[in-house]
This record gives C-alpha cells, sequence and structure tokens, in this order.
C-alpha cells in the first residue's frame, strides 16, 4: 500500500512540473514577437478540448476523494 | 557559675552569672557606669537612682518605637506570603503549561507514527487515474512547447 502512496505522490510531482512547463512556455510565448506562421485553427481547438477533458477529469477526481 | 568582677560608679561588685554571659554581663555593666557618670553629683545613690532610670526611659522608649514597627513588619511579612503564593501559583501553572506540550508532543508522535500505517484511505483506482492525468497534462505541456 505505501507503492500506492508513492505513485500517488509520483504523479503529483509530474503534474507539477508539466503545469511548471506550460506556464513558462505560455508566459515565453507571450513575450516573443507574434510568429508569421500561426498554429492551424484545428490544433487549437484540440488543444483547448484537451485542457478542459484534464481539468473535467481531475474535478471529478477531486470530487471523488471529497467524498471519500 | 562563673564569677565576674564588675566595677560601677568606682564601686566594686562581684556578681555571679550562667558560664559563657560573661562577656555581655560585662558589656551591661559599662553601660550602667557611663550613664552613672553622666549623671550630676549627689550621693552614689542618687546617682544610680537616676541612672537606673534613665536608663528604665530609654528602655520603654525603645520598646515603644518596636511596638509602632510590629504592623510595619506585618504589612512586609503579608507581602511576602502573598508573593510566596503567587510564585507557586505560577510555578504550577508553567507545571501544567509543560504538561500540556509534552501530551500534544505525544499526540503529534503517536498520528505521525500512525500515518503509514493508514493506508485505508489511499485508493489504488485514484493513483491509476492521477498517473492518467499526468500523462496527459504532459503531453499538452509538450504540446504547448512546441507551438509556433
Amino acid at each position: 500500500m505505501e507503492l500506492d502512496l508513492d505513485e500517488s505522490s509520483l504523479a503529483i510531482g509530474r503534474i507539477e512540473r508539466a503545469l511548471s512547463r506550460i506556464e513558462k512556455a505560455l508566459g515565453d510565448r507571450a513575450n516573443r514577437p507574434a510568429p508569421a506562421v500561426a498554429a492551424p485553427a484545428a490544433d487549437q481547438s484540440a488543444l483547448k478540448a484537451e485542457v478542459a477533458a484534464v481539468i473535467g477529469e481531475l474535478d471529478r477526481l477531486i470530487a471523488e476523494a471529497d467524498r471519500g | 557559675m562563673a564569677d565576674v568582677k564588675l566595677t560601677i560608679a568606682g564601686r566594686p561588685y562581684d556578681v555571679h552569672c550562667a558560664d559563657g554571659e560573661e562577656s555581655q554581663l560585662i558589656h551591661l555593666a559599662s553601660v550602667v557606669d557611663e550613664k552613672v557618670r553622666t549623671m550630676p553629683g549627689g550621693t552614689e545613690v542618687r546617682q544610680l537612682l537616676f541612672a537606673a532610670l534613665m536608663l528604665a526611659d530609654e528602655a520603654q522608649e525603645a520598646r515603644g518605637k518596636v511596638e509602632k514597627a510590629e504592623p510595619q513588619s506585618d504589612s512586609l511579612r503579608a507581602a511576602v506570603a502573598l508573593a510566596e503564593s503567587r510564585e507557586a501559583a505560577a510555578r504550577d501553572e508553567l507545571k501544567a503549561a509543560i504538561a500540556r506540550e509534552q501530551a500534544a508532543l505525544k499526540e503529534l508522535q503517536a498520528a505521525r507514527d500512525a500515518a503509514p500505517t493508514a493506508p485505508a484511505t489511499v485508493n489504488p483506482t485514484h493513483n491509476r487515474a492521477l498517473m492518467q492525468i499526468a500523462d496527459r497534462i504532459e503531453t499538452l505541456a509538450t504540446k504547448v512547447e512546441q507551438l509556433p
């Protein structure tokens, strides 16, 4: 069971590091001049949909954990 | 018993006293002798009478001063007693606080010891879900980093 605890800690650590990477990438992007070629609209929509889906999954997990 | 030879107003006297009290008796005789010498002329008996009266007056005056001072010393004694009782109360409070601290520390230690042995709250399904979310967010991070 301690392995389970370690797994959750590991997962949370990975999530925190990935969020930092996203934060840094978005910060860098905001500070540099606008690119000549923008990302295709379909890619941007897919990205937004994935972000929304992950947030939804996290919310569901938190609600489940709260209920015990 | 000890024999002491005293001289008061020029006349010698043989006096007995308890062993060890000789020097005190000699000192008292010197006080009387000094007082007699300050008395104006007249007969030896008259000088001794006045010396005795003067010494009695001084003794009474000293007694009056002691009686006046007694209430003050009573107040001091009461203040000391109050301070002692306050100190005792403070010491008791301190002991109680230390006991509470130790109890809290024990509770904390017990909780810390018990923490690793409480796996019932861990849900393996949640762990798997968390791992999957970590995978998805890492993929998202890579995609965001590759945005033009």
